[in-house]
């Protein structure tokens, strides 16, 4: 089944040997070091921040949802937290994260050795922390979405700065895009695009995304600034401006944006799954085709989140719908390749005892639960019966955030770990921060589709007290507490086992059956 | 009671594909991890599961499209709005104009008469809705009549539902986030009846 380049361009050997990189670095290389491992750890890390104060908002108003009635937060700073969980999840956490995984691989996968244009990484990351900390002191309160002319009517004197910090957010996510870009390019060029490794291909898909999508958003934050200002009014349609100017170009960036880490944790899997399983990709042109398809459809799709609309109809709405349809497509391809790559050989028994494995397969299994509803999402006669700005919504999207993207990024950090360590993390601890997530995650967004279906409205602060309602809410509230507890677990585990952990040398994540390099330790047994 | 967009049998169709393909899919991750038996796929596989998914993609295309257009042909007949308020000629039993604002709903009956968060309606009528708004982007649904509908302010948006055949309150509340008033925008459609039968459901 494989091709003479499958070895080469799948990637099954190891490309670093474990090192503690992390305890030799300074504050000085920690902060402003171009090498590809300290920029990529330091945006790891700062993920893992983001994570943690996104995840505390969560908290918070998760509490407050668990009963009907006002608890702990009144309307005001419950969609601050709410609007700042969704920037800071997003933007700070999931996107980063992902992306860093890459730069971190990318060199040794690619051959590059080193992350072609690193200092527009540190550009980039520096540009995202000044726009966290201009969106705090902001504290918008008008969601992620920011949808005008409400938007411009809210929010205190110090609004302007969120707008700001959406400029910053578009130039930071410019320049990843282009570092992206000009590695996968450069590997194409280097290796033959017959052998570009897949995270080669994630880069490009990736690259362009972010590159052509993010001007528009830098364009938004602008105009919402200048319309806020009273200086222009693009958008505000009571000095006459137009709010579908606002949706056409706010989701030509909105839309692509939900494919910004979709890409590189596809990315990531690719690279991992071979390497856990010591044999290629089932389909090498399956994932490459993929890819393309899912790069030019997220560019077309994206009227389908506010249609129906009166200049979104007709044949557009018919060929929106169509193409939002089609994604199914290359989403399912990937699905395939990776199931027919599980299914053709016996799974070590390695592989099954890795935690980053177990995060592989619970991906694997969430965007099956997510993507699987994108088919009733696409069709207009469904989305104006109960789709719509219901719950419906949100589960999809956490099905696909939380349980793809981010148990993928834990995957990849897992993964990385005694690479930058020279440790291995606490396998008990491991495995106890999967479990707590699994559960939570599926608890959450099994609920989050129920209470879709049963009309429950997104950005409220209080409900009726209706038990369609109530009693998933608070299950709901529950599923989110496993998930937080999941994350102190893992914060624990990689604090502790960076000291007191097992010291790893040689392959990590070696396969069974196979001579373990210089006497390796792999995964402890369970 | 009958569905605006007349999806019960459709929504249910939907989701049953929706749960099958889910199923095979985690059914198929299961085999993989734990099935003793392997299986290597020929390539031709994935083009006969690409078929599959065009089949799924031009039936959920072709089927969702036919709903659609049902339910917007009252909406779009020329003069609807004028026809309707003649009911005794036009296509529905009842045309109320909906004010949505920060954060509460008007209702305007035929006669102008306005009503604050309340639509009130005979049982089984069919009514059409005149969404408009002046101030920001407001939602409108229905949950016990299956209709959501957004739209943005200086637009029109009509829409319209067969009303209950029971008599009682049903909730209507926004769907679009609108400012912090947003989760207290909701209104009720009173279907009127005698006042011994059950109340209906929110």
């Amino acid at each position: 089944m494989a091709s003479a380049h499958d070895a080469e361009r799948m990637g099954i050997k190891p490309h670093w040997e474990p090192e503690d990189v992390i305890g030799k670095m300074t504050l000085s290389t920690l902060l402003f070091s171009n090498d590809y491992r300290h920029i990529a750890i330091k945006g790891m890390l700062t993920s893992v921040v983001m994570l943690g104060l996104g995840g505390l908002m969560a908290m918070l108003f998760r509490t407050e949802l668990a009963l009907p009635g006002i608890q702990i937060l009144d309307a005001r700073p419950y969609m601050s937290l709410m609007t700042l969980h969704g920037m800071f999840m997003v933007f700070g956490f999931i996107i980063p994260f992902v992306v860093s995984i890459m730069y971190y691989m990318m060199p040794k996968i690619l051959g590059t050795e080193q992350l072609l244009w690193a200092r527009g990484a540190q550009w980039s990351y520096w540009l995202l922390i000044a726009a966290a900390i201009l969106l705090v002191i902001s504290r918008p309160d008008f969601t992620w979405t920011f949808y005008p002319p409400m938007s411009l009517r809210v929010g205190g004197d110090l609004i302007w700065m969120g707008y700001i910090a959406v400029v910053l957010v578009a130039i930071s996510e410019f320049i990843a895009g282009a570092v992206l870009l000009k590695n996968g390019l450069a590997a194409g060029r280097r290796i033959g695009w017959k052998k570009l490794p897949l995270m080669g291909w994630g880069a490009i898909s990736e690259g362009i995304l972010l590159a052509a999508s993010t001007p528009i958003l830098a364009l938004v934050g602008i105009f919402m600034y200048t319309d806020w200002a009273q200086i222009t009014a693009v958008y505000d349609p009571g000095r006459g401006g137009d709010v579908m100017t606002f949706m056409f170009m706010f989701w030509f960036y909105g839309h692509p944006a939900v494919y910004l880490p979709l890409m590189p944790a596809v990315a990531i899997l690719y690279t991992l799954l071979p390497r856990f399983l010591g044999r290629p990709i089932w389909s090498y042109w399956s994932a490459v085709t993929a890819f393309a398809l899912l790069t030019m459809l997220a560019f077309i799709v994206y009227p389908h989140h506010f249609q129906p609309a009166e200049n979104v109809s007709g044949m557009l709405q018919r060929s929106v719908q169509i193409l939002t349809l089609a994604i199914f497509i290359p989403s399912t391809l990937h699905v395939f390749n990776w199931i027919a790559t599980l299914w053709s050989d016996p799974i070590p028994a390695s592989a099954r005892r890795a935690v980053p494995f177990k995060f592989i397969i619970a991906s694997i299994f969430f965007l099956m639960v997510g993507g699987v509803t994108a088919y009733v999402n696409a069709q207009i006669a469904v989305d104006s019966d109960y789709v719509h700005n219901t719950y419906f919504v949100p589960a999809h999207f956490h099905a696909m955030f939380v349980g793809f993207m981010a148990n993928m990024a834990m995957a990849g950090i897992y993964y990385l770990y005694p690479y930058f360590t020279g440790r291995m993390y606490n396998q008990a601890l491991g495995n106890a921060h999967f479990w707590l997530w699994q559960i939570g995650i599926f608890t959450k967004v099994t609920m989050m589709y129920y209470l879709g279906f049963n009309y429950f409205p997104r950005w409220v602060v209080d409900y009726l007290d209706l038990p369609q309602w109530s009693i998933p809410q608070l299950i709901l509230t529950g599923g989110a507490y496993l998930i937080g507890l999941g994350f102190i677990v893992f914060v624990i585990n990689i604090m502790l086992s960076a000291t007191r952990g097992a010291t790893v040398v040689g392959d990590p994540w070696a396969v069974d059956g196979e001579e373990a390099a210089d006497g390796a330790k792999p995964v402890p047994a369970e | 009671m009958e569905n605006a967009l007349g999806l019960a049998g459709y929504q249910s169709t939907m989701m049953i594909i929706v749960f099958v393909v889910l199923a095979l899919g985690i059914g198929a991750l299961f085999a993989a991890l734990f099935l003793p038996t392997r299986w290597r796929l020929p390539y031709s596989m994935e083009f006969l599961f690409v078929g599959l998914l065009v089949v799924m993609v031009w039936y959920g295309d072709k089927r969702s499209t036919e709903i659609f257009e049902a339910y917007q042909a009252p909406l779009e007949e020329e003069g609807v709005l004028e026809t309707g308020y003649n009911t005794a000629s036009g296509e529905f039993d009842r045309v109320i104009r909906v004010l949505a604002f920060q954060w509460g709903f008007a209702f305007i009956d035929e006669e102008d008469t306005i009503s604050r968060n309340a639509a009130v309606v005979e049982p089984g009528e069919k009514v059409l809705f005149s969404l408009f708004a002046n101030d920001v982007i407001h939602g409108f649904n229905i949950p016990a009549a299956g209709i959501t509908a957004e739209f943005e302010p200086g637009a029109e948006r009509n829409v319209w539902i067969r009303a209950p055949a029971k008599p009682g309150k049903y909730l209507i509340q926004c769907l679009n986030y609108c400012g912090v008033g947003h989760s207290q925008m909701k209104a009720w459609l009173v279907v009127q009846g005698d006042e011994d039968n059950e109340q209906g459901e929110a």
